[in-house]
């Protein structure tokens, strides 16, 4: 057992390059975030200083993570999942409500959010049931069922609070695990046409304001006041940053306040509109960096375990990337989902920083374990 | 393990290297796709969304919600909404501001009008955000600034709802007034106000402001460089706010105000059967339209330095010693506790001793030798020293709480006060002295320590008129939306009972209507035709020190030395169904003064009855149990 053991080689491996890139994604956030909060009054206290402490909460629970051997953690999986279930169904009952929606549970001085814990937990799990149910041939449906009962759970709940953006992310990524490591086509085809299938029902169940926003995806000119006001706010900004941007602190969307929800999900229309398309590039460059390098990471672990991990994070990480920025590029409807390292949020910085000590934490094992 | 094969140890690296190329090939292709698209917006499609961002193409307005209307009990509307227009300017870049504000002020000399605002440009202008020139402003400003709006871009005209207080200051300390809301309630985070909203300050337009208030609708509108509307691009409609249904009637509550006539004090008018509030004024008042526009500083200050305090509603805030109209709580106690009967004569030649002191009468000869009616009748003083001393100013205290007296009696309206019921524990405690007989004496008239509001004391009569129960006082009847269902009713509530034997409530009746009908009766000044009134007139002596510097120098006024006039009284005698209370200050003696002013209320009242018998009394009155007649 090598659990806890300090070993030399942790420190000698330390993945350097993936620290880095979090980092530096977390630097350009702080400075964006400081920017959306520029011209608030100046009783408040200041969301880049908030941020910016989540930040060094992150990191610290980033290296905690990190010394733990994740197949410790993996024996605890299922207890993590509990807790994150239990902590949900709290949430159900005794949440705290904001903008009509009961998502967080008050600790006095903080709010905490389980759902954004919950996309990190679903990987962790999934990981674990692979991990012990491992097959050479692609899973067939009926195989799946435990798993699609453990997803379909935390969906459920999250879905009540209402939150449709982080239960689609937390299908959408338990999705792509399945798939990745390897699903009959048959199976495939009988869920694909199965969802297909519900798909009107599922409208049925929809609140009105999240079917506004699917329908005026469509159309956003036909519904500007409501939910095509974000949109064509966040297109305007961020087309007329124009190439070179307008410059730090120069948004005249972002200070004017024109631009909604600006520091939360449409906070990359706040980067592109000051800093241009040159900026848009480099930030898409390196989220591009930092989704190659954990699939590298994926791929170089020594057991499957570390590759449903390293591969779960990563596409967690790249599926709200291409989502949000679909977003609020106006590709695609409004769900709520935030950009990683970029939108303001305790919780959701937090649990990010811990997946990232993870996936570290796959990356360094490499070198120690022997397959 | 459900696999038996030990040798299955998930897919091989080889099959997920295959994988994750495809992996990387979708992310590369999708991000090009947002890349590409980036590239549209902000190279392809720049100029035009640089021209939209400059001009700021699309902006979002809020529309104030129209306020509920506030009722009197026969559906006769006491507040309504007008339209009023303000002169905003939106400021823009590459406009020189101060030039354009001399521009209208040169615009306005042609029809010699004044630029009205003292509200100047705020310090720091910030681009798209508009500045409020003129509020309120009348029909031929908004001509001249509709016509030339050329010559002055960016500034615009804004309709928005203002209170329109039809009955003015004769109803407005109970209905209060409005105005833009405060940072302090902005701060608070459960109230759904943004900055300019318009919220009830004061009165009713304060309590039931959640229902008042209605839902602010929005509007997105495009614009052009100056600030001008160009196009509607949608908007969601306002929701009105409830309406309000008063007990309240304000035909009789425009005559409490003119039978007050100038004093200052106040006038309830209640029905006793239920605690329905027919009049409340309180005088002097305010205009509360003036509050509307915000109120220029000098106005402000002229009614918050007004010694008379016009800001303040009397009737449930005035705190004053009852003086002889508290006697029917001494004299209820003291037939209560067998002290007494009706029939026990004391002998008031004019003054009463204690130790070596001298009470007076008021009637310096005397009385002579007085049973309980007469003592009451002709509010004998001595009678009343000597019963008081017996109960004890502990017991006295007692029934003066069943009464309602030294607490809330829970009306609608903010800034009620309790009153004072003073007792033995109470002095020690406040004052770390001890009780002294001679306060008791005091006390037995209504004087010495003694507070209470108006409404208390309306409401301990009404409690006598009806046969022993004390209603809540209540000034709404019900709301309803504006479509005109009911959203919420509000029931007649029993506070209390006065827990008093038949014969006593029966010798109490009499005598008050002896003071009003019987030859000798204090009250005589508020007798009708019919003889149907009871009543009990008080004056309350304006001592003690002055307390602070306001008060030391009203002290220089002799008018501040004069007594409070106070009358309480119901009618008709067999059936009461008003009850009516007038205090005016330092206006003399209660028979002489208040008095008359209730009697007047009174014809108002009855006459009003008689002409809304032949229309729709039986509709507006819903059913209350007990009919008058």
């Amino acid at each position: 057992m090598i659990f806890l053991k300090y070993d030399r080689r942790i420190l000698q491996n330390f993945d350097w390059t993936l620290f880095a890139l979090v980092m530096c994604i977390c630097a350009i956030g702080i400075i964006n975030i400081y920017s959306t909060g520029f011209s608030l009054s100046d009783d408040q206290a200041p969301l880049y200083i908030k941020q910016l402490q989540w930040i060094m909460f992150g990191l610290f629970l980033m290296v905690i993570i990190f010394l733990i051997d994740y197949h410790a953690i993996n024996q605890a999986a299922y207890i993590i999942y509990a807790i994150s279930i239990a902590s949900l169904v709290f949430v159900a009952l005794f949440g705290h409500t904001a903008n009509g929606a009961q998502r967080w549970i008050s600790f006095g001085f903080i709010l905490f959010q389980p759902s954004e814990l919950m996309k990190v937990t679903i990987i962790i799990a999934l990981a674990r049931y692979f991990d012990d149910h491992k097959s050479n041939e692609p899973y067939l449906l009926r195989e799946l069922f435990v798993p699609f009962l453990m997803v379909m759970v935390p969906c459920v709940l999250i879905l009540k609070q209402p939150d449709l953006g982080t239960a689609l992310m937390i299908i959408i990524v338990s999705a792509s695990i399945v798939l990745f490591i390897g699903m009959n086509w048959k199976s495939i085809l009988i869920v694909v046409a199965s969802v297909l299938a519900m798909l009107p029902i599922a409208w049925l169940f929809l609140k009105d304001y999240q079917k506004d926003r699917l329908l005026t995806f469509l159309s956003p000119e036909s519904d500007p006041l409501g939910a095509g006001y974000h949109i064509i706010q966040s297109m305007i900004a961020i087309g007329s940053g124009g190439f070179l941007g307008k410059g730090f602190l120069k948004g005249s969307q972002t200070q004017l306040k024109f631009l909604p929800e600006q520091q939360t999900d449409f906070v990359f229309s706040v980067f592109a509109e000051e800093w241009g398309f040159l900026g848009g590039l480099v930030l898409m460059l390196m989220f591009l960096s930092l989704i190659i390098w954990g699939l590298k990471i994926a791929l170089h672990s020594k057991d499957l375990l570390g590759t449903i991990l390293a591969f779960g994070i990563t596409a967690l990480i790249a599926w709200q990337v291409l989502i949000n920025m679909g977003m609020v590029l106006g590709m695609m409807p409004v769900v709520g989902i935030p950009l990683p390292f970029l939108s303001y949020g305790g919780s959701a910085i937090v649990t990010l920083l811990g997946a990232i000590g993870l996936l570290m934490n796959v990356s360094v094992r490499r070198f120690i374990l022997q397959r | 393990m459900e696999k038996q094969c030990g040798l299955r140890n998930g897919p091989e690296p080889a099959e997920f290297r295959q994988r994750l190329k495809i992996v990387v090939i979708l992310t590369l292709l999708a991000l090009s796709i947002l890349l590409i698209r980036l590239w549209y917006l902000q190279v392809i499609k720049w100029d035009e969304l640089k021209q939209r961002s400059e001009n700021n193409a699309v902006r979002f307005r809020k529309i104030q919600p129209l306020r509920g209307l506030i009722m009197d009990r026969n559906g006769t509307v006491v507040v309504d909404n007008r339209p009023s227009f303000d002169v905003l300017y939106m400021p823009t870049k590459g406009v020189n501001h101060e030039l354009l504000l001399q521009r209208i002020k040169d615009l306005y000399k042609t029809k010699t009008l004044e630029f009205s605002s003292d509200q100047l440009f705020p310090k720091t202008i910030k681009p798209y955000l508009p500045v409020r020139l003129e509020k309120n402003v009348d029909m031929e400003k908004v001509a001249l600034v509709e016509t030339n709006a050329l010559d002055l871009p960016g500034v615009y005209v804004e309709v928005t709802p203002v209170r329109l207080y039809l009955d003015g200051e004769t109803i407005a300390s109970i209905i209060g007034y409005t105005g833009e809301v405060s940072k302090e309630d902005l701060a608070k985070s459960e109230e759904d106000y943004l900055s300019g909203d318009i919220t009830g300050k004061y009165g009713i337009e304060k309590v039931l402001d959640p229902y008042i208030r209605g839902r602010r609708g929005n509007e997105l509108v495009e614009v052009n460089a100056f600030g001008k509307v160009i196009k509607d691009l949608g908007r969601i409609d306002p929701v009105s706010g409830s309406n309000v249904v008063l007990t309240i009637d304000a035909r009789l509550q425009k005559a409490a105000w003119e039978a007050l006539a100038g004093l200052a004090g106040s006038a309830i008018a209640m029905d006793p059967r239920d605690g329905s509030i027919l009049a409340m004024v309180s005088a002097p008042s305010f205009d509360p339209n003036l509050f509307n526009s915000g109120l220029a500083r000098d106005e402000w200050d002229k009614l918050q330095k007004n010694p008379l305090n016009p800001l303040s509603n009397r009737a449930i805030s005035g705190q004053y010693p009852p003086g002889s109209t508290y006697k029917l709580i001494v004299a209820a106690a003291a037939l209560e506790e067998g002290i007494i009967t009706p029939d026990t004569k004391i002998f008031c030649n004019g003054s009463f001793e204690l130790g070596n002191r001298s009470y007076r009468c008021w009637k310096k000869h005397g009385h002579g030798s007085v049973n309980l009616h007469r003592a009451l009748v002709e509010s004998c003083d001595v009678y009343f020293y000597t019963v008081g001393k017996m109960l004890g100013v502990d017991v006295i205290a007692r029934y003066a709480r069943l009464f309602g007296f030294g607490e809330t009696t829970g009306i609608e309206l903010a800034h009620e006060r309790k009153g004072l019921v003073p007792t033995r524990d109470w002095k020690r405690a406040r004052m770390k002295e001890p009780w002294q007989l001679g306060e008791t004496v005091s006390v037995s008239i209504g004087q010495g320590f003694n507070l209470t509001t108006p409404l208390q004391l309306v409401q301990a009569y009404s409690a006598l008129a009806n046969g022993g129960t004390r209603w809540r006082p209540r000034l709404v009847q019900r709301i309803e939306l504006s479509g005109g269902s009911i959203q919420k009713e509000y029931l007649p509530e029993k506070k209390g009972e006065l827990k008093l034997s038949p014969q006593t409530l029966a010798v109490l009746h009499r005598a008050l209507w002896g003071v009003v009908n019987e030859p000798g009766g204090t009250g005589a000044a508020a007798r009708r035709p019919d003889a149907d009134v009871c009543g009990k007139t008080g004056t309350s002596q304006v001592i003690g020190l002055p307390q602070n510097e306001k008060a030391r120098r009203l002290k220089k006024i002799a008018a501040f030395h004069k007594d409070h006039a106070l009358f309480v009284c119901y009618a008709p005698m067999k059936s009461p169904e008003i009850a009516i209370v007038v205090v005016a200050e330092n206006a003399g003696g209660g028979g002489a003064v208040a008095a008359p002013i209730a009697r007047k209320i009174l014809n108002a009242y009855f006459e009003g009855k008689k002409q809304g018998k032949t229309t729709q009394v039986a509709v507006t009155f819903p059913p209350a149990g007990s009919t008058g007649d």
